[in-house]
């Protein structure tokens, strides 16, 4: 997360693997999303070198501000994460499709799970990670380089092709199962003005010109079909080894000096230009390209590498650093894939986890290690990755309280033993 | 989008072009207008463009309504005669119920 008065930084990293999928099976195949958080920040506020004689109280001001702004984005943040992971736990726990077993798998991970050894299932799932993190390597890097060389319409041509995939087909199986779990009967033209309604208005809420709650709903929702169809498709010790893959990618890629969503960060700072407008949520708003003083909104970015479907495009418009007001308009960016691993991470434990304490462990892993986050990025004020502290508090968190605070809390509650 | 920011032709812009994309069966799309629209239509204090604004944040109301009650009007037909229709009420269900009604 970044928190910069210059331009936005924003970067984002996508990896959409629409274009290349003509799915010759009927197997779904969302497109597997590397999840590159890298908050990026710009300094905007420079480096305060030592307060200059008699300006002690405008340092404890500059000081002040940057408390503030990282108290309210980290409540700006925390409300649209938990939004999504409650409706990806809810829909968990009452829509059974989601939480059913499958022999299909998507073609990234295309060694089964289904072994007989331990070892050799244990093997199969870094096999399928090491597949799947390649993947997203890869395109990451594809769309690094095609951004490098400005082929800007290929890239906006892959992101309406994948938001439209996600509203129209991903939206269309939700509701289908919603219906079938309720045992309603619905009909064809009920079901497609429904689903034409909310994927229409959706394109035009995320690609065009819409309300900003309605957008930052519209990704919300999209990041939790995502990660529901991962849930799904993903096998069971894959989906963790790749989540802790993804946040180690997430690390390097983000602080090394030739990480890709490093690159690709710097490329639009010297082209002074949003990096891209896509698969990034923001909670503030921005300026639009008329106004004549445009305030920069001190945005806190977090990329999140979106592949498949999610094309989020944010208006943003570059902006130079102005020091007036417009505190207004500073907002928090975080990327969508922060939003879908993160939901992944929960949505798994709720599936496979023996009860709520599970659950609710791994989600107050991840706001704790969003909080860790947004402070690091208050004090080191650079491009940061959002997902390696949340997932990996996260992932200890599940395993500890699946493997030893369950049966605990199971072993006390039959002896009738209250502490 | 923060119509606070945005000038007033391009805030007029914005509600036609949303209520003319309407007409392609996106209702959902007129209730947006109207919601977002509606405090710069009867609540702003009085502009230029405002009449106009208001028009359209009218006319999208009144397709919401229209809208609103053809659905209501068929989903209520539908589950009410899709057992009787045999043939063809299974031919336009999506998602047809398990078990005996």
């Amino acid at each position: 997360m970044n928190v910069s008065d210059s331009e936005e930084d924003s970067y984002n990293e996508r990896t959409a693997l629409v274009v290349s999928e003509s799915p010759p099976l009927p197997s779904y195949r969302p497109e597997p999303d590397p999840p590159n958080d890298s908050p990026t920040k710009r300094p905007g506020l420079s480096r305060r070198s030592g307060p200059p004689q008699g300006v002690s109280e405008e340092l404890e001001d500059e000081e002040e501000l940057t408390l503030k702004y990282g108290a309210k984005h980290v409540i700006m943040l925390f409300v649209p994460v938990t939004l999504c992971m409650v409706v990806v736990v809810t829909t968990i726990k009452s829509v059974s499709f989601y939480s059913e077993k499958t022999n299909q798998q998507l073609i990234y991970t295309p060694f089964s799970e289904n072994t007989s050894s331990v070892g050799r299932r244990l093997l199969n799932s870094v096999l399928n990670t090491i597949i799947m993190i390649s993947v997203i390597v890869v395109m990451t890097v594809f769309l690094v380089l095609l951004y490098k060389y400005r082929c800007y319409k290929f890239i906006h041509g892959w992101l309406i092709l994948s938001s439209l995939m996600m509203l129209f087909w991903f939206s269309f199986m939700y509701l289908s199962e919603v219906f079938k779990t309720y045992n309603l009967a619905v009909d064809y033209p009920t079901v497609g003005l429904l689903i034409w309604n909310f994927a229409g208005v959706g394109m035009i809420c995320i690609h065009w010109k819409g309300p900003l709650q309605l957008q930052q709903l519209y990704l919300i929702l999209i990041s939790a079909l995502m990660a529901l169809v991962f849930i799904k498709y993903l096998p069971e010790w894959s989906a963790w080894v790749i989540l802790g893959a993804i946040s180690i990618y997430d690390l390097v890629a983000v602080l090394s000096p030739k990480g890709p969503l490093r690159m690709l960060v710097e490329t639009a700072q010297e082209r002074n230009e949003p990096i891209f407008p896509a698969l990034i949520y923001s909670s503030a708003m921005m300026w639009t390209v008329g106004m004549a003083s445009p305030g920069d909104a001190q945005e806190t970015d977090e990329e999140a590498e979106h592949s498949g479907g999610g094309a989020e495009p944010e208006e943003r418009r570059p902006r130079s650093n102005t020091d007036d007001e417009l505190e207004e308009d500073r907002g928090v960016k975080l990327g969508l894939g922060d939003f879908i691993f993160y939901s992944v991470l929960v949505g798994k434990a709720a599936v496979t986890g023996g009860d709520w304490n599970t659950t609710i462990a791994c989600f107050v892993a991840i706001l704790i290690g969003l909080c860790l986050t947004l402070l690091l990025l208050a004090i080191f004020k650079k491009a940061l990755p959002a997902l390696p502290i949340s997932i990996t508090f996260g992932l200890v968190f599940y395993f500890s309280t699946d493997f030893l605070v369950q049966p605990f809390m199971d072993n006390l509650a039959a002896n009738q033993f209250y502490i | 989008m923060n119509l606070e920011r945005m000038p007033n032709e391009e805030k007029l812009g914005l509600c036609r072009k949303y209520y003319l994309a309407g007409f392609v069966f996106l209702p959902f799309l007129w209730l947006v207008n109207v919601v977002w629209f509606f405090k710069e239509a009867f609540v702003k204090p009085v502009y230029t463009e405002q009449i106009q604004i208001k028009t359209y944040v009218k006319r999208s109301g009144l397709g919401l309504l229209f809208w609103v009650t053809v659905l209501t009007t068929w989903i209520t037909i539908f589950q009410h005669y899709r057992a009787e229709w045999g043939a063809v009420g299974d031919y336009l269900s999506f998602t047809i119920p398990l078990g005996i009604p």
